[in-house]
């Protein structure tokens, strides 16, 4: 699949003390929903800013759709972006807020209306903006990305403010993109909130980008995690430990790094500990992020 | 460039700045001219010189309009819309230049309403009370147009004061702060100085700047208004070119 995103050592730095993204490389590939994941601070929002010409790069360069985002022609019809710099003015309708913006792109009031059917706001589209809530904002922004109806979505942190429900209606939103054949790259500081929706991911920390690639070959290159429950968890933790594990323990549970579950069954069972559950298990995005982001700490 | 434009004006019509800036116009002229010309006495409105201390009614327009210009330009920054005017336009000057033409358009508009209005108004209060007076309190043609047109530079001027300091509070306090204490202070103490002070340059250009009385306490010195409008003309020239450069290198956090 050909590059849609193209960082190459890609670096920020803000003033003489902040350094908010250190020699970042990557590509985003056509067609696939790509998630930027890490605590906040990591670098995310600098970086998306950085591929939308917003923020100007200390060193490196980043090549959107084969240009720089500035050099691309009608940029709102290929590429849409949620940012959470972007606002809209309060006293200004929603509906007039896309207005502006589509008149400025040379997009038609028609598909104003047809992006806020789109994001479930085509009845509050006269009320004023400093009417909405956080989550119609969202949908606000959103439609705003969409206007142009173009081909690579940049959603920074697009679940901020959603409730369940509106969390729920994002991921089936972006599975709708990506099946029309969109390219996504969407920001999250909550690992959980994009894991059931992103194919590849960038995992970021601290400025740096720690790893990238699909969720599956990620977590396929990591420790898997042998889940125990026992009634004499603190005995067997301290067995484990002092067997070279890896242990994290809540009451009567243990996830258990290192070992495999039938070295963990032996154990017990040698130490007379009884087992009322063992298990493997991948690890989740999270701790994905836990592990690469700890094993970088100690490098 | 045409679509930029449409999406500028659209800006305008869709809050209620703009309708407030006509209304705050208008108050701010009409009424205290209407007062005037309708209560003070007779002989007084046929004193010399009387038109030009009514036309100065018009003089609070530029001021309002420079408070225009750094709210239009501040509220990007503020509501943070800017980010969506540079992802539709990335190419920023082009942003930057299309603001500050409108708001200079908007600016000279505005500002040729309120002198027809303070003309129209004088001419009638004086015909309803019989009373001969110039309307246009000698100034000619020339005057107007001049003034006219650096009330629309003022406009811009505050647009592009507002895209180099960006905080909106800070900017228009500062901005009054200087215009109507700073720079008089500067004025009367230091007058050769003073004379050259953006704000007093402005105000000389203007057809509605008060006529100096003969019994003044300080002496002020002032440019001609030709020579005033061109100084006017580069000082809002520079800070529009300092405006536009700053904002294709600031970064958009």
């Amino acid at each position: 699949m050909p590059a849609v995103i193209t960082a190459d050592h890609l670096t920020k730095r803000f003033g003489k003390k902040v350094l908010a993204v250190d020699d970042v490389s990557f590509t985003i590939a056509d067609g696939t929903i790509t998630g930027v994941l890490g605590p906040n601070g990591a670098g995310k929002t600098t970086t998306l800013r950085m591929i939308l010409d917003l923020v100007r790069p200390t060193a490196g360069s980043v090549t959107i759709l084969g240009s720089r985002y500035r050099d691309l022609r009608a940029p709102a019809a290929r590429v849409g972006a949620l940012l959470d710099s972007a606002g809209f003015h309060p006293g200004r309708s929603g509906r007039n807020a896309l207005r502006v913006i589509a008149t400025g792109a040379g997009v038609s009031d028609a598909r104003v209306d047809e992006t806020l059917e789109m994001v479930e706001l085509a009845k509050d589209g006269k009320r004023a903006v400093k009417g909405y809530s956080t989550g119609m904002k969202q949908r606000l922004a959103l439609a705003a990305a969409l206007l142009g109806d173009p081909e690579v979505l940049i959603l920074d942190e697009p679940a901020n403010g959603l409730d369940p429900e509106g969390m729920l209606w994002l991921r089936t939103f972006l599975r709708a993109q990506a099946a029309e054949g969109k390219t996504v790259l969407v920001s999250s500081h909550v690992l959980a909130e994009v894991e059931q929706t992103v194919d590849d991911v960038l995992i970021m920390s601290k400025g740096k980008l720690l790893a990238q690639g699909p969720i599956s070959t990620l977590t396929a290159s990591t420790q898997p995690v042998v889940r125990v429950r026992t009634p004499q968890a603190e005995k067997l933790e301290t067995a484990l430990l002092s067997a070279g594990a890896g242990v994290n323990r809540l009451n009567d549970a243990l996830a258990v790094r290192g070992p495999t579950a039938a070295e963990v069954g032996e154990l017990a069972h040698a130490q007379g500990v009884a087992l009322h559950e063992l298990l493997t298990e991948q690890p989740s995005l999270e701790e994905l992020f836990l592990q690469i982001a700890g094993t970088r700490r100690e490098q | 460039m045409i679509a930029l434009v449409r999406a500028e004006l659209l800006k305008l019509r869709s809050t209620r700045t703009a309708l407030g800036l006509f209304i705050a116009i208008l108050v701010a002229t009409l009424v205290p001219l209407t007062l005037i010309i309708a209560l003070v006495p007779r002989s007084w409105l046929e004193t010399d010189g009387v038109t030009g201390f009514l036309n100065a009614a018009s003089a609070l327009v530029p001021l309002v309009l420079l408070v225009f210009g750094i709210l239009g330009m501040t509220n990007e920054y503020r509501h943070g819309t800017i980010t969506y005017s540079y992802l539709v336009t990335p190419r920023r000057w082009q942003v930057m230049v299309v603001k500050l033409a409108v708001y200079a358009v908007v600016g000279i508009v505005t500002m040729l309403i309120a002198v027809v209005l303070v003309y129209l108004v004088i001419r009638v209060g004086g015909a309803v009370r019989g009373i001969d007076i110039d309307a246009t309190g000698g100034n000619t043609l020339g005057d107007y147009a001049r003034t006219v047109i650096v009330a629309g530079l003022i406009t811009t001027f505050g647009v592009a004061l507002g895209a180099l300091f960006r905080a909106q509070v800070i900017t228009v306090a500062g901005t009054l702060i200087w215009a109507l204490f700073v720079e008089n202070i500067i004025v009367v103490l230091k007058p050769r100085i003073g004379m050259w002070m953006p704000f007093t340059v402005f105000n000389n250009v203007s057809a509605a700047q008060v006529p100096s009385s003969d019994n003044a306490v300080v002496a002020v010195e002032q440019l001609s208004r030709s020579t005033a409008f061109l100084v006017s003309l580069v000082y809002i020239a520079l800070v529009s070119l300092l405006a536009v450069f700053i904002s294709l290198r600031r970064d958009v956090t």
